[in-house]
Order: structure tokens, then sequence, then C-alpha cells
């Protein structure tokens, strides 16, 4: 591709086909981690699958690929798609944007290898070998680079609350990233962990959520056919944001081996996340006014409406589990697994979606495949994540209250165990029902792409 | 409606960095100065394992093959770990890079596992669980090479509190 220019949005769309991609190999890792559960001898049928298959193994693969390969790539194309738009301007590098697409899944793809021959370290989501966070680090970087020469060429003057989300990730995320995965190579000891949990805590915190808070905000004019709500209260949200989410690490750890004044440093700011959370949902229920009709039709909007409240859902969740009392029940529980998948699958992964749905079709000038698919996408995931998700905190409650009766070692802690097992069935069947929404998103963005139905270039989608 | 410094990206990056470092300065960097985190307990002289010992050997077995991710090592203070054993404090964890608390007890809290089985029971459950437990979760490591098995054994073994001595008692435990 030498001397013929890239066209526009190029960057946005190998970000949206290669995060569909790591998405149904994040599912599919999913499931066998599900059966794993229930049957710990599938799929240990030679040493080979026995010794590369195992829990211990397929479970940081499947983090790692839903968060590094489907969700921060959808959201990057976020970046790449909407920022432009924003700025009324072309990205300031084609050619870099497509480099850095490209170079992030295949960084990625060799920190996949790396877990599969169990080169892990025993931090979540941090699981990927030091060599494998520099050149992330520098990709983030770059990326960062390309974008924020584009908003400085903006035509608009005016910088949308969209924009300041974004430029707030590109500022955090490196940031988070370099302090959860760097310091924790050399230090030992409980400052470690908290630095641990700081970044466990702030992968979603201060990049999924602006980076989905962001995408909210852009969408929902463009839905609605409203101006946003409260420019104000978007902006209180933002700084509240980044004030309250990034002190959240330690209440990972309340009850747990740290100082008691680290602990009210966690919880105190765990509540108080209610404010920004609280400044979402208003602004979207407000640009919702004397719209809420159209989501009956809107199939991106319901995408959309559904993950806002969603991720209003799990902010209720998360403040409740930082108490002390709550925690000492629900902690080391099933139930951490439901509330983890609340903001990343049916928060911004639904928001994700949504953005997919409505960038695509705006990118390459051609319709989305089937509409009735894209409906059978959203019921297979929202129902799929109520059967998985409830599942996952009743299973959590009930092993919460058997240990309180005692039942912490040995044959005790089985039976808890067996109990447990119908549950355990219950999230695999949610969980396949996730991964049916997936691939029917799959083949649905592959035949919009190969047969989608032409946009004529005399009447344009509105607003590209 | 918008000011001028609403406009300006240096203005806001800046700020956004900065309310970040606020936190990380809180939560990442004050602990380092807590002296109950930087003082070893008995303990963690205990689990202070010298490099290429069987114990460390077996730690790094326990990591490569995701041990971490259904067992946790902390007791809380709370009803439901009264029966595991002293509650864990932060010093216990002085020696540990990459300390391993975790956040699942898919299988039982393996703190203080060392003194509630012995090593032939330990070495018997790696290869099969459900030889003991018949509805056991847990996979077979069978897989495992004999000297990776005896050194996971040893890690186990050594995962148990200090003897009580006058410097212990002193220090409160």
């Amino acid at each position: 591709m030498s001397a013929v220019a890239i066209r526009p949005y190029t960057t946005a769309k190998i970000f949206i086909y290669t995060s569909i991609v790591w998405l149904l190999l994040g599912m599919i890792l999913a499931l066998l981690v599900a059966i794993k559960s229930i049957h710990p001898d599938f799929l240990t049928y030679n040493r080979w699958l026995q010794e590369y298959f195992t829990y211990g193994r397929l479970r940081p693969l499947h983090t790692n690929t839903v968060l590094f390969g489907f969700l921060s790539p959808a959201y990057f194309a976020m970046w790449f798609y909407i920022i432009p738009v924003l700025c009324k301007t072309s990205l300031y590098s084609e050619r870099l944007g497509v480099f850095t697409a490209w170079a992030w899944s295949a960084v990625y793809a060799v920190g996949m290898v790396m877990l599969f021959m169990g080169r892990q370290v025993p931090v979540e989501y941090s699981e990927m070998p030091l060599v494998i966070d520099i050149p992330i680090i520098i990709l983030v970087a770059l990326m960062s680079y390309n974008l924020i020469r584009t908003i400085l060429n903006r035509k608009e003057r005016i910088l949308y609350v969209t924009l300041w989300y974004f430029l707030g990730t590109m500022v955090w995320l490196p940031g988070i990233y370099i302090v959860g995965n760097i310091p924790g190579a050399y230090v030992s000891g409980i400052a470690q962990t908290s630095i641990a949990y700081t970044w466990v805590h702030n992968i979603i915190g201060i990049w999924f959520t602006p980076a989905g808070v962001g995408t909210i905000y852009y969408l929902m004019p463009k839905l609605t056919g409203n101006p946003l709500y409260s420019h104000k209260l978007s902006l209180i949200g933002f700084w509240t944001i980044i004030a309250f989410y990034i002190w959240n690490g330690p209440h990972h750890l309340v009850n747990g081996p740290i100082p008691l004044w680290l602990m009210k440093a966690g919880i105190i700011p765990s509540i108080l996340l209610i404010i920004p959370v609280w400044t979402v949902l208003a602004n979207v229920i407000g640009t919702m006014k004397g719209a809420w009709y159209k989501v009956a039709e809107n199939l991106e909007l319901k995408f959309m409406l559904t993950g806002a409240l969603f991720y209003f859902l799990s902010c209720i969740q998360g403040p409740f589990q930082s108490l002390m009392g709550p925690n000492a029940v629900l902690h080391f529980t099933y139930w951490t697994v439901g509330h983890a998948h609340m903001p990343l699958f049916a928060g911004f992964g639904l928001v994700a979606f949504a953005g997919i749905y409505y960038a695509l079709p705006r990118i390459i000038g051609r319709q989305i495949y089937s509409r009735a698919l894209m409906n059978w996408h959203y019921w297979l995931s929202v129902v799929g994540f109520l059967i998985f998700a409830f599942a996952m905190w009743l299973a959590g409650v009930l092993q919460g209250f058997g240990w309180m009766d005692g039942n912490q070692v040995g044959a005790a802690f089985v039976r808890i165990v067996e109990s447990l097992h119908i549950y355990l069935i219950a999230r695999a069947i949610g969980g396949t029902f996730m991964f049916l929404g997936a691939i029917t998103f799959a083949w649905n963005i592959y035949k919009t792409a190969t047969a989608g139905k032409q946009i004529p270039v005399e009447d344009p989608l509105p607003a590209l | 409606m918008a000011n001028d410094s609403e406009k300006n990206i240096g203005v806001l990056m800046l700020g956004a960095f900065a309310l970040f470092m606020i936190g990380v300065l809180g939560t990442c960097v004050l602990p380092f100065f807590d002296s109950a985190i930087n003082t070893p307990t008995e303990t963690a002289k205990l689990k202070n394992y010298p490099a290429n010992s069987g114990e460390a050997r077996g730690r790094a077995v326990y990591i490569r093959e995701g041990c971490h991710w259904c067992h946790s090592q902390s007791v809380r203070p709370v009803k439901a770990d009264s029966k595991l054993g002293p509650v864990s404090v932060p010093g216990d964890y002085y020696y540990d890079k990459i300390p391993l608390i975790m956040t699942q007890r898919t299988g039982p809290d393996l703190t203080w596992v060392g003194s509630r089985y012995s090593p032939e029971w330990q070495y018997e459950h790696l290869n099969n669980p459900q030889k003991f437990y018949k509805g056991s979760i847990m996979p077979k490591y069978n897989y495992l090479s004999e000297q990776d098995k005896r050194d996971l054994v040893a890690y186990l073994m050594s995962l148990k509190p200090a003897p009580k001595t006058s410097a212990g008692a002193a220090a409160g435990r």
C-alpha cells in the first residue's frame, strides 16, 4: 500500500474486525473454562491437553483475550472513528493508525502464546509478562500521539464532552498500565498487592468506564435526535470519575491483610463513586426525554441504553460490596465472577456493540446486513448474561453463608462445591447464550462487510 | 457557556494527570511507608525461601499452573474464616514477590495448608483429587514431572504459621 492513499477510518475498521475475531476466541475459552468447572476431566484426554488446557492457564487467557483482544480494540475503534468526526478533520496519520491496529493484535497474539505456555504473572488482568507490556505501552502512546495531533488540527473549536473523556483515557490508560505492570515486577509485599488491585479495579474504572461513557455521550444525541441533556453534568462526571475511581484499588482487600487506613482510603471513594455514575444516568435519562419510543425501533439505542443501565447497576453493586459487612460474606465467592462480568460484558460490552453497529455502516458505506440478527444478538446477550449473572450471584451468596457455617476446609468445603454444581451448569448455559449472540454478531458483521446493501453516495447515512 | 479553559486540551490533560497521580500516591506509594507493611513477621521470615530451594521452585510451579486462580492465601478476621487458623497480617507477606492473596476460593484457602495435611497426602491429592473428595472440581496434576510435584508439595508444606516465640508474642500475635 505504498503509493495508494489509505481510506479514512481504515484504522477504526481494522480495530472493529480484529476485536470481533478476538471476541469469538475469548468466548470459546470462556466456555472451556465454564465446562471445566462443571467437569474437571473435560478435555484431558492426553498429557498435552492436560497441561496446556488446564483451568489455571485457560482462565487468564480468557480474561486477557476479552479485555485486550476484544474490548480494548473495540474502544480504540471508537477513538479512531469518533475523534476525527467530532474534530471535523481527518486522522493525523491513517498509516500510523493502521500500523498500530495490526501491531496491537500481533503483540496480543504473542502475549497469548506466552500465557498459554504458562508464563503468567499472578496479578489479575496483568498476567502478560513484561516483554509484552512494553510494546503495549508504546502502541498506546503512538495511538495517543496520532489522535492528539488530530485534535490539535481540529476545525471545530469546541471540545465536545466525548473528546474530554477520550483525552482523559489517553492519559489514564498508559498511566494505569505503567503503574500496574512495571513496578509490580520489582517490589514485594502488601504494597505490591495494593498496586495490583489499583490496576485490577482501574483497568475497568479509568479505561473502559471513561471510554464507554464517552461513547455513550457521543451516541446519545445521534441516536435520539436530542441534544445532550446537560453539558455541565457530564463535566462534573468527568472530574469525579478520575477523582474517585483511581482510589478504589484497596476496596478489593477489605477485611484483608492491609492497614485500616488503606481500607478506608478504598471504601470511602467507592461510595462517592455513586456521584459520577449518577451524572451519567441523569444525563442519559434526560437526553432520552421524548425519545423513549425510539428504543423499540432503534436497535443501536437499545444496545446502548441497556449497557448504560447495566453500568449503573454494577456501580450500585460495587459500593455495596466494598462495605465490610457484605464483603465478609461475598468476597472470594462466585459473586465476584457475576459482578465482574456486569460492567465488562453487559455494561461496556453492549455499549461497544452499539458503537460498532453505529460506526461500521458509516465507515464502509454499507447497511447492517440484518436487523433481525442484530435483535437476536441483543436478546441472546442480555438473557444469557442474566442467567449467567444470577447463577453466579446466587452461588456466591450460598457459598458465603456456607462458609460462615464453618465449612471452609476439607470434606465440608467440598460439600459446598457439590451443592453449587447446578449453578455452574446454569452459568455455562447463560454463557452459551452469550456465545451464540457473539456468533450472530460476527456473522452479521461479516455479511455486512461482504453483502450489505450499499448506501448511495448522494444519500449517505446521517453524521459522517 | 463553555469557558476558554474547556477548549484547551493542555489544561484538561494536566488536570486529568494530576488527579490520577493523587490517587496513585495515596493507594500505591503511601503503603510503602506504613510500618505494619514493611516489618516482616516471623511467618514472613519462614517464607523467605532461598533462591532455587524446593519451596521457591514449587512456588514458580504453583504460579505457572495457575493454582492461584482457585486458591486464595489470606485469612480474614471474619466469622467465615474462623476455622482457617491465625488471621493474616500485612507483615506476613513481606518477602512474597507478588503475594498470592487473589480473589477466588473455588478451592479452599491455602494460607496455612502446611499445618493441615501430610506431604504424602498432598502428593496423592495432586495426582488425583477425586480420590479423596469425589465431588472435587480440582483438575488432576498427574501430568507434572516428578520434580515439579515434589517442589509443589514442598511449597505447600511451607505454608504454615511460625512457631510461637517471645518475639512473636511481643508483636501481638
